[in-house]
């Protein structure tokens, strides 16, 4: 199977310029939509549509830090996912924890501003640990051991956006 | 007035249609810009009412719209309300006139079904039909014939929803090419209109649902970043809410009939009408022993009736402005789509909630027929410089052990899009598998749609975790989902059959078409060769281009298999007189070409690679030296 990197023709690295990113998914896109296939034979048919959700499959995990940080990963030879690699440093998960009892008062207080400003300060702080993988893959040798760390507090900071985002849903 | 002048070699025009909760309106394209057709009706605008009169006969449209006070329980209004939607349903219990027919069985259970007076119960695919058959009859007297049609969905439609819609036109006898969004549809014909880049937000409140995308235009690319909404919100519930009054000062003793709930609903109708006019309103109702009342409404009445509706589609759009990872002020514009944004309140809170005066240059009711005969255009040229990327609105799931939901494909993923799930057994010498498709946003299986359930057998007995079962869930641009199932340990790869959770089988289609047809299966073959051959004409032309294009990608053996197969399908065209010689013919065309398009699609995708600028390679070869030197250097270690 190809890699994303290899389906969308962008350089193997972190640091992808979002802009030439999108640029390249469109320009392809517009190469093969099914709907610029409409009025070919079946099987023409059938198969700009895999070739369309290849790419849109490889746009999606090519935005997003962490699954781009997991496919430079498998480029190496290291097959991450959620369940199998190590546990950030017990600080990160005080930190979080204190984040999530702050949500659940701030939810339970009906505390928009509050929840808001939770949202924010993830947001931020995975920006910075994003910057900071860039940094780690662009060293030679990569440090995969600190990509890992990297990788387990973003997944943690996510997960503390979705469930502050949740918590506007509900206000 | 211009006169069309008749080309009778002209490939029939591909229409567009806008097949809503209140009206559902037709539009084609001429000279490049987008036009509604005059409908029975003698308007761009059919009322979306069928009724089913004692004759026999079937009326749409105002005629059937006049029938909904007189004879409700003969009168579908709103029919989109139930697409896709089974007999228990909570939309059932709602405040309405019309009457449900008790399922007979649990196969009859999977679609609401209406009683109109007559033997067999009516399913809302089967009346949404009627609506389509009546529009595509407007087309055809207008265009002398009809070639494919794209027919518009709420964004927030889900799979069941979207499938029935498909299903009513082709029991209407259409080519459906495409469903297409609403917001997207309006987005279309604004933007083609303006010509302008930016980042959008589409707001569509229509009669019976509500939609929020927030789209970009970039390089006529439209691409959907978000989409939210709730596919049972509208302008009805503001009627509903409006006519619980009246009914309490009418003193309508309870249960109400389906009359009085009519007239109040109608009532509510056109005090809601006047009032984006005048300040107060009233009109004159029927009371308790014979009596009669003035009923009255004010502006500030109704904002503060509507106002709680107003509030969910806040939600929505701060949730989809969230998933599109944009703040309100970031937008270039606020678009307003569907009747219902004629309410002033309306336009005034979606002033509010994202800090602008939204656009409403087009005409609201008109302008997703618009986008749709725009898009159905594009799809039938070749020199298309536009596309639509769209978004799959909620996300798709497989039922967990303990009723939890592992959500698969994520709301807001690119579509079409695709992914695989595997699965193993979770006891020793299990042989069987049994699996849950949902779709939905809520943590338990049961309070999300269930779309397919399909089961897994003849496993051979093994430990617990070592057979594999391997779930492919493809989406394609409609947002249809295809489900396909593996069992990958045993190396036996079985076709699993997946049954919908609602709605039609590909049965039941097949059945109704055959019976809504004078003649029957006869008719029905001879729709059959029709279709087929503007099919294979289709194809004719579409490879003859290829030809010209791409004739270098083909050798002389394969150029001679290739043009064998164009005559042969040719004379087919002209001789046969059923569909399946023409079928045979296509597939053999389509078998000689197949190779030859696979390179094709990639000299599309070489090129479309190539606009990079060599400055860019250079660069991102220069970044990309760290991880290539390390990926060598593992290679190595492993080789």
């Amino acid at each position: 199977m190809m890699s994303p990197f290899e389906v969308l023709g962008v350089p193997v690295l972190f640091a992808l310029d979002e802009g030439e990113l999108e640029k390249r998914h469109r320009d392809l896109s517009k190469a093969l939509h099914p709907d610029r296939y409409a009025g070919r034979p079946s099987s023409e048919r059938r198969e700009a549509l895999s070739r369309a959700i290849s790419v849109n499959e490889a746009f999606r995990k090519l935005r997003d830090p962490i699954s781009r940080a997991e496919a430079l990963l498998s480029e190496l030879g290291r097959e991450v996912t959620e369940t199998n690699q190590p546990k950030p440093p017990p600080a990160l998960l005080m930190q979080v924890m204190e984040q999530r009892e702050a949500l659940s008062l701030a939810r339970r207080a009906g505390d928009r501003g509050k929840v808001e400003s939770i949202a924010a300060h993830a947001s931020g702080r995975a920006e910075e640990a994003s910057e900071r993988m860039a940094d780690a893959f662009s060293e030679d040798p990569i440090p995969v051991e600190q990509v890992l760390q990297l990788l387990g507090e973003l997944r943690y900071l996510r997960r503390l956006k979705e469930e502050a985002g949740a918590a506007l849903d509900e206000l | 007035m211009l006169l069309d002048i008749f080309d009778p070699k002209a490939a029939p025009k591909a229409i567009g249609i806008d097949l809503g909760t209140t009206n559902s309106i037709v539009a084609y394209v001429r000279d490049g810009s987008p036009a509604a057709l005059v409908t029975c009706d003698g308007a761009p605008l059919l009322p979306s009412v069928v009724h089913y009169a004692d004759s026999g006969a079937i009326l749409v449209g105002r005629a059937a719209k006049a029938q909904l006070t007189r004879d409700p329980g003969r009168t579908i209004a709103s029919v989109k309300r139930f697409m896709g939607r089974d007999a228990k349903d909570p939309e059932t219990k709602r405040l309405g006139a019309q009457k449900f027919a008790v399922p007979k069985n649990d196969e009859q259970a999977r679609s609401v079904r209406f009683d109109v007076g007559r033997p067999a119960s009516l399913t809302p695919v089967e009346v949404s039909a009627e609506i389509l058959k009546s529009l595509k009859q407007s087309a055809v007297d207008q265009l002398r014939g009809v070639g494919g049609v794209v027919i518009t969905v709420p964004a927030y439609f889900d799979d069941a929803q979207r499938q029935a819609t498909k299903d009513a036109g082709r029991l209407a006898g259409l080519e459906v090419l495409r469903l297409l969004n609403e917001p997207t549809a309006a987005a279309l014909a604004y933007g083609l209109e303006q010509k302008q880049n930016g980042l959008f937000a589409v707001y569509d409140l229509g009669g019976g649902t509500f939609d929020i995308t927030i789209l970009r235009l970039e390089d006529g690319v439209f691409q959907v970043k978000a989409s939210g909404g709730d596919s049972a919100l509208g302008g009805d519930d503001m009627d509903r809410a409006i006519a619980e009054g009246l009914l309490e000062q009418m003193g309508a003793p309870s249960p109400r009939s389906p009359q009085v709930v009519a007239l109040a609903l109608s009532a509510a109708r056109e005090l809601k009408h006047a009032l984006t006019e005048t300040t107060q309103a009233s009109i004159e109702l029927p009371a308790k022993g014979g009596t009669s009342i003035q009923a009255k409404l004010t502006r500030s009445e109704l904002d503060a009736l509507i106002l709680p509706l107003l509030e969910r589609t806040g939600k929505a759009c701060r949730r989809a402005l969230r998933d599109a990872g944009v703040d309100a002020a970031a937008l270039d514009g606020v678009i307003l789509v569907g009747g219902s944004t004629k309410v002033l309140r309306v336009q005034s809170y979606v002033a509010e909630l994202f800090g602008k005066a939204p656009r409403c240059e087009l005409d609201p009711e008109l302008v997703v027929a618009y986008g749709a005969a725009l898009q159905a255009d594009l799809l039938t040229r070749d020199d298309a410089e536009v596309l639509l990327l769209d978004v799959l609105p909620l996300s798709l799931g497989i039922e967990t052990m303990g009723g939890g939901v592992d959500k698969i494909l994520p709301r807001n993923t690119t579509i079409p899009t695709g992914a695989r799930a595997t699965f193993t057994t979770y006891a020793d010498n299990q042989t069987g598998f049994e699996l849950h498709v949902v779709q939905g946003e809520r943590e338990l299986a049961a309070d999300c749609r269930s779309l397919a359930r399909f089961s897994l057998r003849g496993i051979p007995p093994m430990p617990a975790g070592m057979a594999r079962l391997e779930i492919e869930l493809a989406v394609d641009e409609n947002s249809l989902l295809k489900v396909s199932a593996r069992e990958t340990t045993t190396g036996i790869s079985q076709e699993i059959a997946v049954q919908p959770s609602y709605g039609l089988t590909d049965d039941d289609v097949e059945r109704m078409l055959i019976e809504a047809l004078d003649f029957g299966e006869e008719d029905l073959e001879r729709r059959r060769l029709v279709e087929t051959r503007v099919e294979g004409e289709r194809l004719v032309l579409a490879t003859n281009k290829g030809l010209i294009a791409d004739a270098d990608l083909l050798n002389a053996t394969e150029r001679a298999a290739v043009d064998q197969a164009l005559t042969q399908l040719k004379s087919a065209i002209e001789s046969a007189k059923s569909a399946s010689p023409v079928q045979a013919a296509i597939d053999g065309l389509d078998h000689a070409t197949h190779d030859w398009a696979g390179r094709r699609m990639n000299r599309a995708v070489a090129l479309a690679i190539a606009g990079k600028s060599v400055l860019d390679i250079e660069k991102s070869v220069e970044n990309a030296a760290g991880v290539d030197a390390h990926v060598a250097r593992h290679r190595g270690e492993t080789a």
